[in-house]
Formats: structure tokens, C-alpha cells, sequence
């Protein structure tokens, strides 16, 4: 499969990472289309049964990021 | 073990005369050979319906949760390590409880009896160190050392961590137990043989959560595989909803299974389930040295933060 | 995770302050690169009954 993409779900949290994304986006910085972004109000919010339930439903891999 | 019987029965006997306590959980003889079932006793001309032998491998602690009388509670080594569980986790308080002590030699396993024979069993004696099982007209005798349960053989706490009463002297702990073995051997498969692994592992599980049912850790209200609003898991025979239940439910137990085996016992297709549950208590050993249900004064790994704390993971 | 089959690099875990956009880039980057490399996932998907029949006829 050559055009294969991965997806990959991100569980970004509200104040770190989700900032940081935004503040690629308003720097204009370029970085891969493959993240699905979920934001969570905190990484402590993600429990294995979120990031199992994102691989169950297909996802190639998932990042938690705080 | 059998001589535990008379001192049992007489300690219970006493605290509830003494008005200690209002009610003794301890076990007595089930229907079936070699599954003793809970029993609750509250008058003390009851006691003699207690017993001890080497059946009694329930985790009495299940009976526990959130209960507001005093009570008297038999508990082995891996009980009483459940027992300080629920008092660190609120879920009963220490003046609540007068703890039954009993040191344990192990429990049988009644999968690996039951297994060798073709029909059901009738009659299980113990007698010395042997055991002797009489089943559909044949005889069988085992050394007891050769039938007890994975979780008995590796046990590094046969003696009751916490007790008020002590039924007898404490018997020798194990030393030098090669408690992990099982676990790194799983650990050095590649991914797609783990995943195998784990495929063939949960392939017989009917979802009958009787594992979940008998584990004193398991005593949420809404248990996230019977929650419908959201849906966690789904509900069907699909193996990839048993291995999410059966991983999800290792999760749960992180940081605070003390290996009483009851899950492997309870269930009814022989699933070895500690697998799952034992390489997150041996990541608890490894990574927080801690090991569940030891002391009443430390808080878990998983509620505590320490700048040491290995973060290898993260980047 | 690592231990149920899940392949290492299937998920990633990181501490990234919302000042720094240029270390998210980069953590993307590598993400969506070991992923790309281990290729699509094999274990542990849920196949839906529909397509499980189909595959079987």
C-alpha cells in the first residue's frame, strides 16, 4: 500500500499541548496531516480505556500528549 | 491445616460472645467438593459450620466493601493484603474489623484436579502431605505440593500481614521464588506472538465476569463493561471486546492485586487471567517497588508522585 | 500495552508547554513517522460483523 497514511489519534491536552498546536498553527509551521486531534481539558482525563478504545476502532496509533 | 478448625471455630466463637463483633465471615462446605463457599455467621451456636481445609481460596474481603457493622474476618495472607486494600481505599475502617489470621500453605487448585478426570469428582480427602480424590469409580492420590494453585506455589506472604487473632504459629514464607518467570517469558515474544499469545489466552472466555465477580478489588457500582451511557466495551463475543474487558479490568486491578489467585480460580474455562493481572503488579515491583496490601500507612504508587518516578515513556 | 501486543511506537506519550510550538512540530513529525513505518495495524482492530461475513464468503 503506497498511499497508505496512518491516522493517528492525538488526546492533546487543553493547556500544553492544544496550546502548542495552536501556536504551530498561528506560526504557520508545517507538520503532518495524520493527527486526529482530541481535546481533553487534561492528560489526566486519558485512561487506558481511551486509548484502547481508539486502537479498537481502527486508529494506527495514538499520542497523549500534556 | 485441618487442626486450624477447633481454634477457629473457638475464636470466633469468643468475639462473638464478647460482643466484639456482630457478625464472622469465614467458609464452610460447599455443595461441591473443593469449592468452599463464604459463610456468614452471627449467633455463636453457629460457629461449628465453620471450616478451614484446603479449599477455601475465595478472598473473604469481597465482603467487605462498604459495610457498616463489626465484623470478624478469616483471612489468609493475600486476604489480609486485600483487607489493608479496602482500609487504604476507604471501603471498610480498621475498628470495623477483628481479623481471623490464618497462616496458609496454599490452596488447591481445583482446575488442575478436575482436569484428570473424566467424570465429576465425588470425594476429595486430605490426608498427611497427600491428597486423595475419588471420582467416577477411580482413585487418584497427589502430593498436596503438586496440585496447589500458580498464584500458592509463588506466594511470598502465606502469613497474614494484619490480624488480631493468630489461629496458629506463622508457617515459613518462601524465599527465593522465581515469582516473574511466566511474565518475562511472554515479555521477549514479538508483538504479533504476543498478540497471538493473547488471542489463544482469551480465546475461551464466555464473558461470564465471574473473575470480576470474586475479585475484592472489583467493587465499583457500574462496572465499565455494564455501562451502556457511554458504551465502553461492547457486549458481543467479538474477541477484540473480551481482550479490551480482560485488559481493561488488569488495568483497573494496577497497583493493588496481591495475586490471590481468585480470579484464575473462579473461572469456569480454566482462563489463566493472572497473566494479565501479575505483569502490572511485577511493573509495580519493578518500577515503584511496590508491592500491594503490605502497609497501612504507605499510599499507592498510582496516587503519589515522586520526582524519581521512572518517565522512560515520555519525551 | 507493549506487553498485550501492541507494538512499541503504536503510542506515544509527551509533555509539550503550550509555548512550545516548534518541539510540537518535531513531536509529530516522529510520531507520525514511526507509525508510518510499522504500517498499518494488524492486531487488535475491531472488525465490524458486515465485513467479517464478507471475508468469509
Amino acid at each position: 500500500m503506497s498511499d497508505w497514511e496512518p491516522k493517528i489519534i492525538s488526546f492533546l491536552c487543553n493547556w500544553c499541548s492544544y496550546g502548542a498546536a495552536d501556536l504551530a498553527g498561528v506560526g504557520r509551521l508545517e507538520y503532518p496531516p495524520n493527527i486526529r486531534v482530541i481535546r481533553v481539558p487534561c492528560t489526566g482525563r486519558v485512561s487506558p480505556m481511551l486509548i484502547l478504545t481508539a486502537l479498537r476502532e481502527g486508529a494506527d496509533g495514538v499520542w497523549v500528549s500534556g | 491445616m485441618l487442626s486450624y478448625n477447633e481454634k477457629i471455630r473457638h475464636i470466633a466463637k469468643k468475639i462473638l460472645a464478647e460482643g466484639k463483633v456482630e457478625i464472622v465471615i469465614g467458609y464452610r462446605r460447599g455443595t461441591l467438593p473443593m469449592i468452599n463457599e463464604p459463610c456468614f455467621i452471627k449467633h455463636p451456636e453457629d460457629v461449628t459450620r465453620l471450616i478451614w481445609d484446603r479449599h477455601c481460596g475465595i478472598n473473604l474481603t469481597n465482603y467487605l466493601t462498604q459495610r457498616k457493622e463489626r465484623i470478624g474476618i478469616i483471612a489468609k495472607g493475600c486476604d489480609s493484603r486485600n483487607i489493608i486494600t479496602h482500609i487504604i481505599e476507604n471501603k471498610i475502617k480498621r475498628e470495623q474489623l477483628v481479623i481471623i489470621g490464618v497462616p496458609c500453605k496454599g490452596m488447591i487448585d481445583r482446575h488442575k484436579i478436575a482436569s484428570q478426570f473424566e467424570e465429576e469428582i465425588q470425594k476429595v480427602k486430605e490426608d498427611g502431605d497427600k491428597i486423595v480424590v475419588t471420582g467416577g469409580g477411580i482413585e487418584k492420590i497427589w502430593k498436596l505440593s503438586d496440585v496447589l494453585q500458580e498464584n500458592c506455589i509463588i506466594c511470598t506472604h502465606r502469613n497474614p500481614v494484619i490480624y488480631d487473632e493468630l489461629v496458629a504459629e506463622p508457617v515459613a514464607e518462601q524465599k527465593d521464588v522465581n515469582r516473574y518467570e511466566d511474565i518475562r517469558r511472554i515479555e521477549r515474544l514479538s508483538p504479533a506472538e504476543k498478540a497471538e499469545f493473547f488471542d489463544d489466552l482469551l480465546a475461551s472466555c464466555i464473558r461470564c465476569y465471574a473473575c470480576r465477580n470474586v475479585c475484592p478489588l472489583c467493587y465499583c457500582d457500574t462496572c465499565f463493561v455494564d455501562g451502556s451511557q457511554p458504551q465502553w466495551v461492547g457486549k458481543s463475543q467479538d474477541p477484540t471486546d473480551i481482550r479490551t474487558f480482560h485488559f481493561l479490568r488488569a488495568f483497573h486491578c494496577a497497583g493493588r492485586c496481591t495475586d490471590c489467585g481468585s480470579c484464575e480460580r473462579a473461572c469456569p474455562m480454566g482462563i489463566k487471567v493472572r497473566t494479565l493481572t501479575k505483569k502490572l503488579e511485577k511493573d509495580c515491583l519493578e518500577l515503584f517497588n511496590w508491592e500491594a496490601g503490605i502497609d497501612l500507612e504507605q499510599r499507592p504508587p498510582l496516587t503519589t508522585y515522586n520526582p524519581n518516578d521512572p518517565d522512560d515513556t515520555f519525551r | 500495552m507493549e506487553y498485550m501486543g501492541i507494538e512499541p511506537g503504536r503510542i506515544h506519550f509527551s509533555w509539550i508547554s503550550s509555548a512550545e510550538a516548534t518541539k510540537f512540530v518535531d513531536v509529530v513529525n516522529e510520531v507520525t513517522s514511526t507509525v508510518k513505518a510499522l504500517g498499518p495495524r494488524k492486531s487488535f482492530v475491531k472488525t465490524p460483523l458486515t465485513t467479517a461475513k464478507n471475508k468469509a464468503a
